[in-house]
């Protein structure tokens, strides 16, 4: 049994640091880059972090990934215990309350920043894993899915990645961490997308196609120049990650998620 | 300010009124208009900044700010020139009908650093919401900004500082 409170307390934690201090792996490319906005950007990390203020105002749609082993049990369930940290950080802290709802009609704000999207995946054990995002509107804008014929060559896949970027990239705050889902239904690819943006920048698909088609990707939108915030100078991408899953003989859907410059992210590990 | 005289890729430091509003209240504005009601805000003369601030924090009463990506309100910026205003402010590239409009008019683009609204927040000295307050973040505020950091994005000639 894996008790609420220790949950409460350990995702709360990871929320405020997620948004109120920089990314250790984003912070190693900040303090290279030195083109326009370069001081304030700088400045920006140090004041989040003393005065525990956010980041970026958009303190985005939380989105959870959990990985609960099978031999797990809880107290109440795992997506009720997570709205509740979510919902106690973002009222006890100044951040911004981003979500409204109903889409389409009311979009009226629900004041708490809940309900956060939550993903569960049960696997085999005794641990609990809960990957999240923080993740703004502005690079949320920018998911794409489209579903390739099944004869389409990797080309083709890495043409309409990198077409996307090229049109779009300025709009989500470059540089971008960038998520590719291959495989699955629509949705799984949509899923993988997301699921890609919770790794570490360095790590790399196990099959060595996927990693070289990764490592390809990520030079070639660096070509591209758009650089940090748009304005040509610095990275393009930090990484791209991708993920797959097997699909059906018809389809081949290729999902693309960009996360921006700051890639506000948590994992928490709790053993049973 | 003299903005058709600024050249795209100009770095200044801004200090003045901002009047902050974005998606929600230009959808209202265009139904008032639509309406042909008066309005709850004077937008002549003024500069438009596209952001929803976070919460203040305690003894603060300003909360984090930062830009929006601007491109999502394109259709709203003709509008929004009618109505007097002098410039926007917002992040990332627009739209090459935006680009038209800002030349057609003889207005600019600014855009401010994105992501760095705890930074931003040090440099508003005052704010106060004008209207459109049950729309929480997304209402439009009047702040007073010190020293704000922008550049000419698009410039009143349709220069713009984005690779095509």
């Amino acid at each position: 049994m894996i008790h609420e409170h220790v949950i409460l307390k350990k995702v709360k934690e990871a929320l405020v640091d997620a948004n109120t201090k920089i990314n250790r792996e984003v912070e190693t490319f900040l303090e290279r880059y030195e083109g326009p906005f370069s001081d304030i950007i700088k400045e920006n990390f140090r004041i989040s972090k003393e005065e525990k203020l956010p980041l970026c105002q958009d303190t985005g749609l939380v989105e959870f990934f959990v990985f609960a082993g099978h031999k797990l049990a809880f107290e109440k369930p795992i997506e009720d215990i997570l709205n509740k940290a979510v919902e106690e950080v973002y009222t006890e802290f100044p951040f911004r309350y981003s979500v409204v709802s109903d889409p389409l009609f009311d979009r009226i704000n629900t004041n708490t920043n809940t309900p956060a999207v939550v993903h569960l995946f049960h696997v085999p054990g005794k641990k609990l894993e809960i990957r999240f995002l923080v993740k703004g509107g502005g690079s949320e804008n920018l998911a794409l899915l489209r579903m390739l014929n099944p004869s389409s060559s990797v080309i083709e896949v890495k043409e309409l990645i990198i077409e996307h970027i090229r049109n779009n990239g300025a709009k989500a705050c470059p540089p971008l961490h960038v998520g590719i889902g291959i495989g699955g239904s629509a949705e799984k690819a949509v899923l993988l997308s997301k699921l890609a943006l919770t790794k570490d920048f360095k790590e790399r698909n196990k099959d060595p196609r996927y990693a070289k088609l990764e490592e390809e990707l990520e030079r070639e939108l660096n070509l591209l120049g758009i650089g940090f915030q748009g304005l040509g100078k610095g990275p393009t991408v930090y990484s791209v990650h991708v993920e797959c899953f097997p699909t059906h003989i018809a389809t081949l859907p290729v999902a693309i998620s960009v996360d921006c410059y700051l890639c506000r992210k948590g994992k928490v590990i709790i053993e049973s | 300010m003299r903005v058709e005289k600024l050249k795209a890729g100009q770095e200044i430091r801004y200090s003045g009124k901002l009047i902050v509003m974005r998606d929600q209240a230009q959808k209202r504005l265009k139904v008032f208009l639509e309406k042909g009601e008066t309005l709850p805000v004077d937008l002549t003369g003024e500069i438009v900044f596209y952001a929803g601030p976070a919460k203040p924090s305690c003894g603060r009463g300003v909360g984090a700010i930062g830009p929006t990506t601007s491109a999502r309100m394109d259709d709203f910026l003709e509008m929004l020139f009618q109505l007097g205003v002098l410039a926007t402010v917002g992040k990332g590239k627009r739209s090459q009908k935006a680009v038209e409009v800002c030349k057609k008019w003889k207005r600019v683009y600014f855009i401010a650093p994105s992501g760095t609204a705890a930074a931003l927040s040090k440099r508003v000295k005052n704010s106060e919401v004008l209207a459109f307050e049950d729309l929480g973040p997304e209402a439009i505020y009047e702040i007073e900004v010190e020293d704000f950091p922008l550049i000419v994005a698009i410039d009143s000639e349709g220069e713009t500082i984005f690779k095509e």
